[in-house]
């Protein structure tokens, strides 16, 4: 405990450095920006300010990065509870109670509960962080090869599991995820594979184009501007502050929320929506006067807007410790720390004791900042949502092509990044999740280098997975959740009902 | 036989599976021992079709292909023959002829805004970007046949 305060001061003293509280701050303040506005997710938003870090060193850059991350978290809420349009996933419970309570005069109480519970719930999971990230990281120094094949495994199948779209598709879009980490010189044999003697080919299709192909120009292409509501509920600075019953009725639902998200957050899938939209039956079932919910209950909103706060920091668990990324955003956050050299994993605390320490304390003062922009500042955010949105989203598109192209300056780039822009548009209409594509890209290189490493090691026995005990009690696990998820396909659960609250908005 | 959205979806992907199979001919499977370049891509391939062929054949209680609503296809369809058209002179024209050009078809020619207000908002913004990439940050944007 005293070396991990130790530790944690080091990170203050990293984060509080005059450079790296401007990057915290733009981080916040981009972040809160990309989560108002409809269409442009925190992925989106952190694939197309990628390039944008290049020139900055390891730490600035993942603090301003993480920051847009959470910061979209905190600024999701405000088109919900204002618009009833979610600025991002995470956010469409809030739309439901949120919006009823600004339709009765009450959106100054749904923004401070929305903000307050967020910042508690942010705060809590970097203190989690700090305690379960480190000890993590010295178990996983332990992983060989065939403890990485199963550990990989367990994060598709989990994903696969915790997806909001049912079983098949799920693995099918990890699978299709994987062929194209395929792509480029296999590093063991020096064979070029499926790179049509296109040279940029070789080193691989890069996770920025195909991200913000699918994820910013896919959404897009799926909204055309006749389709954007634009109308606006202003609350008064005045208004903003929640009376006492409303505090009340808050509390626990922020507590509850908090700690479920942290430890759906630790999971692979879409977990800050999975988060929020458990966060909400769990407050409608504990709830004395269920009945309210869909008609303003405060802890409609203080409960899934403090779970997907909490998620999205429990994501960074397995991100730092482990170095498996449990969906697209920490995906690219890995990505980016490549990029800057810094392989993120179990050697992360280690080797790179200031950006590991400095990324946590940065999240601290992170979610101080957040909750002092979002309440004053409340008034100008809203002001943003007034841009006409077919002026808004060529501005987007512009930005999607920059970013791409500032990555490697490689105009073959910008072309991924439109063809995957189609291919999202066509996997929205056909009802498939592209996020599992985009995990399966990130771990391809990864998996396919500790599955030859293993058989090798092993000179070709495939029980190498099970007589090691790390792998055997990780593919039990998988073995566990298939039979599960095969359980959950006979019958209606919870995915069902997440897949049409996404869909509508509706009451779950 | 209606036709669902599954069995178009599951068709594709193991058309997809297919096609990449028969442009793996030259990638090694190796031995379990061994593994080589091909063994994986092959592996992802077989999963692929696999699923494709479970989502076939669970298709029937998808959502008939009908009820895609397609009302969106106008407008993704000009957003990206504008966007590609400017991708392919991107590199010749250079940023600022190309982005101008890029934002001027799309609140002009897609949105229909007014043809000065679209072209001080594409002309503006270009010029933003520029400043802010090219000036502050020294990214290096492609500078084109006129140098900017």
């Amino acid at each position: 405990m005293e070396a991990t305060l130790d530790s944690l001061a080091l990170g203050f003293s990293v984060a509080f450095r005059p450079d790296v509280l401007l990057y915290a701050f733009l981080g916040c303040m981009v972040g809160t920006l990309v989560g108002i506005l409809p269409g442009i997710g925190p992925l989106a938003g952190i694939s197309i300010l990628l390039p944008v870090t290049f020139g900055l060193d390891a730490t600035k850059a993942i603090v301003m990065l993480a920051g847009i991350y959470y910061g979209s978290q905190y600024g999701g809420s405000t088109t919900s509870i204002l618009m009833r349009i979610p600025g991002e996933a995470a956010s469409v419970m809030t739309c439901i109670d949120g919006y009823a309570m600004a339709q009765k005069g009450r959106a100054g109480a749904a923004l401070s509960i929305a903000a307050v519970g967020s910042f508690v719930a942010g705060t809590f999971g970097v203190v989690m962080l700090t305690l379960v990230a480190p000890p993590l990281a010295g178990l996983a120094l332990r992983f060989g090869p065939p403890e990485y094949t199963a550990l990989l495994v367990l994060g598709l199948v989990l994903l696969a599991y915790m997806s909001s779209t049912s079983l098949v598709p799920t693995l099918l879009m990890a699978a299709a995820g994987l062929l194209l980490g395929c792509i480029g010189i296999d590093v063991m044999s020096g064979h070029f594979r499926y790179s049509f003697d296109i040279k940029e080919l070789g080193d691989g299709i890069g996770i920025v184009p195909v991200a913000v192909g699918l994820f910013g120009l896919g959404e897009i292409l799926s909204t055309p501007s006749g389709t954007v509501t634009q109308k606006v509920v202003s609350p008064r600075l005045r208004e903003l502050l929640p009376n006492s019953n409303e505090w009340r009725l808050s509390a626990l639902p922020i507590a509850r929320g908090s700690v479920l998200g942290f430890f759906v957050g630790i999971v692979p899938g879409s977990a800050h929506i999975i988060a929020s939209f458990l966060s909400y039956a769990v407050e409608k079932r504990v709830s004395r006067t269920p009945e309210a919910f869909g008609h303003g209950a405060v802890a409609g909103v203080a409960g899934p807007e403090s779970a997907n706060n909490s998620a999205s920091t429990g994501a960074f668990v397995p991100m730092l410790a482990l170095g498996l990324p449990t969906g697209p955003v920490t995906a690219v956050l890995m990505a980016a720390l490549l990029i800057h050299g810094i392989p993120p994993g179990p050697q992360l605390v280690s080797e790179h004791p200031d950006v590991f320490w400095g990324f946590i304390a940065s999240m601290y003062v992170g979610n101080l900042m957040l909750l002092a922009l979002n309440l004053p500042l409340v008034g100008l955010f809203v002001s943003v949502l007034r841009i006409p949105y077919a002026y808004l989203y060529p501005l987007i598109v512009m930005f999607c092509i920059i970013g791409v192209y500032e990555v490697s300056h490689a105009i073959v780039d910008v072309w991924i990044m439109l063809i995957m822009g189609a291919v999202g548009y066509l996997l929205r209409k056909f009802d498939f999740d592209p996020a599992p594509l985009v995990l399966g890209l990130v771990i391809a290189p990864t998996f396919e280098l500790s599955l030859r490493q293993s058989l090798v090691m092993s000179g070709g026995d495939w029980l190498i997975f099970f007589q090691r005990p790390i792998a055997v009690t990780l593919l039990a696990l998988c073995a566990g959740l298939l039979a599960l998820a095969v359980v959950a396909l006979l019958r209606k659960d919870w995915r069902g009902r997440l897949a049409r609250a996404q869909a509508g908005g509706e009451e779950a | 036989m209606n036709l669902r959205r599954d069995h178009v979806g599951g068709a594709a992907f193991i058309l997809i599976g297919a096609l990449v199979l028969s442009m793996s001919d030259d990638l090694p499977f190796g031995t379990l021992a061994s593994p080589g370049a091909g063994m994986m891509p092959k592996l992802v391939i077989a999963a692929m079709i696999a699923f494709g062929l479970i989502l076939l054949a669970r298709a029937r209680a998808s959502p008939a292909l009908a009820a895609i609503a397609w009302d969106d296809f106008p407008h993704a369809v000009r957003l990206i023959a504008i966007t590609a058209a400017c991708v392919a002179v991107y590199s010749w024209l250079g940023f600022i002829i190309t982005m101008s050009l890029l934002l001027f078809g799309l609140t002009f020619l897609v949105e229909r805004k007014p043809i000065v207000s679209a072209a001080l908002f594409s002309v503006g913004v270009t010029g933003f970007a520029y400043g802010l990439f090219r000036v502050a940050l020294k990214s290096p944007l492609p500078q084109g046949v006129l140098w900017f």
